[in-house]
């Protein structure tokens, strides 16, 4: 995960990306809700829902009513073979009968089947999957034994079976449903005990055992509502399902004898020879209406699958047109002052960041980076400190060119002065230009990378694989040589190169992950909170590590954490990032000894160190100021979005 | 009040790779006492146990041996149906731990109903807001009407501890509170905790894998490692005078800014680099001899507890820090003091 909306402030950073309902899109304060809990469930308006509801709706209206308007379908005429036009407005049958009179009747009884199909189908895919799910053992097993059994039973011919095997004058339109619902529900049925396995296995249903909640109150209260929209989506799938089969049985002769539906509709117009005689008003309409109801059904879909996963939710491409108009002369001040080419300490710089401000785009735009400017001498260590959604992982992917839309470079420049005396502007970067620099020069060590790595390639592909796309010219001989090399550096036994990941701990996985930004011999290496997940102790030899290659390598390094006692510990210099502004860059002795900004000092406390004295907000009648304290933050981070 | 006392507690969890069934020993022989008023740390990296050892007492793992004894103050054993009544749970993830489709309202009311300590509407109303109220979650009543994606990190957290108060609990058991929380109000929340426990007279289980916070925020504490306790006394003892080699290497592995340049200079406590386990899962000797800067060969024999001061006990042969080496206080090395 990455800081992908600070919008979002503290609560973005580790909420669960597939929370139901969730809205990592929305940020905290959006809606004030009050007690309507079905809100968040409900899909947002968009022309897609439009359409569909549009669609839907009319033909059920068609369905209900339209029976009530029209006159007696089963009326036989001499004037068969009509074309539309007066008194009947979509013609006659072979046999005279009222085509239009037919339909309303027949989108009724499809409609009837649609939606009882869905019932029954959505009420045994719950029952199978979400108790299957939850308890676990025995029954889950039996219940999934089941549904894998229903689900590879080929689904048409045993409906052909089953609706054969009834007697004509007994299938009627909810024989047939049933049929269709009992060979419809065991995919829907695996994927609820899936989403129920993952669902159970959350905090909030072991507070609700701590609480003492019974199962079902469990099941009903606490995880069927967060499977809703699924169900929902579940449903509107199997009533599509249901129209077309029957369709499609009717069309073959088994379906519902009594009642008209859609399916019979066209049956009798194949039987009638419609085709033949060109008569496109007799099997034209009703495929049309299920043609459109399907297509209905599916824009509605699409919208519901947006609140299963809000990732859907499409972001209005400004981000191509916008910076365009920055290259043309926008508001992206290109190449100011010439950039100045040494850092504070007198060293050469290698990377200069500019006055840059990062954008993210949308309804309501966020200025994650704003006027961040900073220099990093060659081999220095600098340490970027900063909360979650401070903007601090946004403005490496920046510097990277890594950010993706809605994220968009408004202003400012970032420069790489090369090794060998030429400057690079990373921001006017050519597609191919940014591939060969990205990596080679300027590598990342990303949050959590050591779960980036593929499980099933072995360790040696997977870095192999960046020398053959960087080092073409390089011998088989040489990558190995080069990869075993890497290795020793951060410490893994060569011989660990044919391991697969699974195989390593997380901090050997972690290492690698830095043997591999190692591998090109970069300039400069931005680490994003690259311990964060690690033990103190595995952090202690990674630091180590770092340290080591910095002195015997000379490279750069960004380093991104929260940690400032360990940015204190480890660099030279350190920017202190809140709310997408530095605001204090000092040497890291500054900061320790002589921090200036309120902020700064308040995330110096926020640390208690481990052997110095217990400070007074420790288990003391004091520490009610602390809390005072906490309370101030929080006003000040909240004022921000709302 | 509830003291909550821990004998012997063993979790055996099984693994399964293709046909081979295999035993993991996730928790070996943890007895602790949680007393009221008082915090006591459990600390340790991660897999070292800990947070099974907060689920078993949560109830949310049957112990595979071991005993979980909740006792009243008038010295009655609290009985299972009741158990819920004096112990809760706060869990380290404040997003995860709160339902997304619920109110705050929903979370509080429901404990308060089933542990039966409100009766109607208004009754409950009040008594959620007194809750919101006591985690300084104010205005309650708007808080009450929000959803947890309304609330910030912190806020969830406090509205998590307000339930884990709902049913009236005297023993709370935080597994990494703060973890998950964002740095400026992580001491905040802590602050919370301690004077909830100060109010209520609380016996808290502090999990941590944060020394600093362990030293500054509990009585005591105990060092997991791979399932076993290492070392156990007054925090500030295990801490600044650290006995077992684990502790140490803990300790000295915190990040700190006085200490600049050390790692330069190298590593004075030759740490073998942490890997995996190099020993069997039922291996009776010490866990950590494979990573152990002074391990001997005795240390493939069971180890046992030492009391090397006031309450602080260490579960090595060697003892590092006395300073004149192994020498058995008061005890012979094999008739040591088992706990």
């Amino acid at each position: 995960m990455t800081n992908i909306n600070p919008s979002a402030g503290a609560v973005e950073d580790g909420a669960p990306p597939d929370t139901p309902g969730g809205t990592s899109g929305a940020g905290p304060a959006v809606r004030r809700t009050g007690t309507s809990g079905w809100r968040a469930m409900l899909p947002r308006w968009s022309p897609k829902l439009g359409v569909g509801l549009g669609l839907v709706v009319a033909i059920a209206l068609f369905g209900v009513l339209g029976p009530m308007a029209v006159g007696d379908p089963d009326t036989v005429r001499d004037i068969g073979m009509t074309s539309p036009g007066g008194e009947f407005w979509l013609g006659t049958t072979q046999t005279g009968q009222d085509v239009l009179a037919q339909l309303a009747h027949a989108t009724r009884g499809s409609l009837q089947i649609g939606l009882l199909v869905g019932v029954l189908a959505t009420l045994f895919s719950a029952v199978f999957g979400v108790i299957g799910g939850y308890v676990g053992g025995a029954v889950d097993e039996g219940f999934s034994l089941f549904s894998n059994v229903m689900l590879v039973i080929p689904g048409l011919p045993l409906v052909i079976v089953i609706a054969g095997f009834v007697p004509v004058e007994r299938r009627g339109w909810w024989t047939i449903a049933v049929v269709l619902a009992v060979t419809g529900w065991a995919a829907s049925a695996r994927v609820l005990r899936a989403q129920t396995l993952s669902l159970r296995n959350r905090d909030y249903v072991a507070a609700a055992k701590v609480a003492g909640e019974k199962p079902w109150r469990i099941i009903s209260v606490e995880i069927l509502p967060n499977l809703l929209p699924l169900m929902a989506s579940q449903f509107v799938f199997a009533v599509i399902l249901a129209i077309l089969s029957e369709a499609g049985l009717s069309f073959l002769g088994l379906g519902a004898s009594n009642s008209p539906t859609l399916g019979t509709m066209l049956y009798y117009a194949q039987n009638g020879f419609a085709l033949q005689y060109g008569a496109w008003w007799w099997f034209g309409p009703p495929g049309l209406v299920i043609a459109l109801f399907g297509c209905g059904l599916s824009l509605i879909n699409f919208s519901i699958d947006e609140i299963i996963d809000p990732r859907l939710r499409t972001v209005p491409a400004t981000g191509r047109r916008a910076r365009r108009t920055a290259e043309g002369g926008g508001p992206r001040k290109r190449k100011a002052s010439p950039a100045p080419r040494r850092d504070a300490f007198g060293r050469d710089a290698v990377l200069t960041v500019e006055n840059l401000d990062v954008v993210y785009r949308g309804e309501r735009p966020t200025h994650a980076v704003k006027n961040v400017s900073l220099t990093l001498g060659r081999g220095e260590i600098l340490g970027l400190a900063g909360e979650s959604g401070c903007g601090k992982t946004t403005l490496a992917y920046a510097i990277n060119r890594l950010h993706r839309p809605p994220a968009e470079v408004t202003s400012g420049t970032v420069v790489f002065h090369d090794r060998d005396g030429t400057d690079i502007d990373l921001l006017a970067l050519e597609k191919e230009e940014l591939r060969a620099f990205r990596w080679s020069k300027l590598s990342m060590v990303f949050q959590g990378a050591m779960n980036a790595l593929n499980p099933v390639i072995s360790i040696r592909a997977q870095l192999e694989d960046v020398l053959t796309t960087h080092r073409p010219g390089m011998s088989a001989e040489e990558r190995r040589e080069r990869c075993a090399e890497v290795l020793r550096l951060v410490g893994v036994d060569p011989r660990r190169l044919d391991s697969f990941p699974h195989e390593l701990s997380g901090g050997m996985r972690q290492r690698v992950m830095i043997a591999m930004a190692l591998l090109l011999d970069p300039q400069v290496m931005i680490m994003d909170e690259p311990t964060t997940a690690l033990d103190v102790v595995v952090q202690r030899g990674i630091l180590r590590e770092i340290l080591r290659f910095r002195d015997e390598l000379g490279f750069a390094v960004v380093f991104i954490t929260h940690d400032l006692p360990l940015l204190l510990e480890i660099s030279d210099r350190i920017a202190v990032m809140r709310d997408g502004e530095v605001v204090e860059y000092a040497t890291a002795e500054e900061i320790h000894k002589r921090p200036r900004h309120p902020y700064t000092r308040e995330l110096l406390d926020s640390f208690p160190s481990l052997t110095g004295e217990r400070g007074a907000f420790v288990r003391t009648g004091e520490s009610g100021a602390r809390e005072r304290t906490e309370t101030t933050v929080k006003t000040v981070k909240e004022a921000g979005p709302r | 009040m509830t003291t909550l006392e821990v004998r012997g507690l063993v979790k055996d969890f099984s693994l399964r790779s293709g046909l081979r069934q295999s035993r993991f020993r996730a928790v070996d022989d943890v007895s602790f006492t949680l007393t009221p008023g008082r915090t006591v740390a459990l600390v340790g990296e991660s897999g070292s146990g800990k947070s099974t050892v907060a689920r078993m007492i949560a109830r949310l793992e049957r112990p595979t041996s071991g005993e979980i004894v909740a006792t009243r103050s008038d010295g009655t054993r609290v009985a299972d149906r009741d158990y819920r009544d004096h112990v809760q749970m706060v869990f380290q993830d404040p997003f995860a731990s709160l339902n997304p489709f619920h109110t705050v309202e929903h979370h509080l009311a429901r404990p308060l109903k089933l542990h039966g300590r409100v009766k109607g509407k208004a009754d409950t109303r009040r008594e959620v807001e007194r809750l919101l109220e006591r985690v300084n979650l104010t205005p309650a009543g708007d808080i009450a009407g929000r959803r947890p994606h309304e609330l910030s990190g912190g806020q969830r957290q406090r509205v998590a501890i307000a339930r884990a108060l709902a049913p009236g609990a005297r023993v709370v058991v935080a597994d990494e509170p703060v973890s998950m929380l964002d740095v400026s109000i992580r001491l905040g929340v802590l602050n919370l905790l301690a004077r909830l426990q100060r109010e209520d007279d609380l016996a808290v289980l502090y999990i941590t894998h944060d020394l600093a916070t362990a030293r500054h925020f509990s009585d005591d504490i105990l060092v997991m490692y791979r399932g076993r306790v290492v070392e156990r006394g007054p925090a500030d003892e295990v801490i600044l005078n650290p006995r077992h080699p684990y502790t140490r290497i803990l300790a000295a592995a915190a990040p700190d800014p006085e200490a600049r340049d050390r790692d330069r200079l190298g590593d004075a406590l030759g740490l073998k680099p942490a890997g995996d386990s190099a020993l069997p899962g039922d291996d009776p000797g010490c866990t950590f001899r494979d990573r152990c800067p002074s391990a001997m060969e005795i240390c493939a024999r069971r180890p046992e507890d030492f009391e090397v001061g006031q309450g602080h006990h260490v579960r090595c042969r060697l003892r590092p820090g006395d300073d004149d080496g192994a020498r058995p206080t008061g005890a012979d090395t094999t008739a040591g003091r088992p706990v």
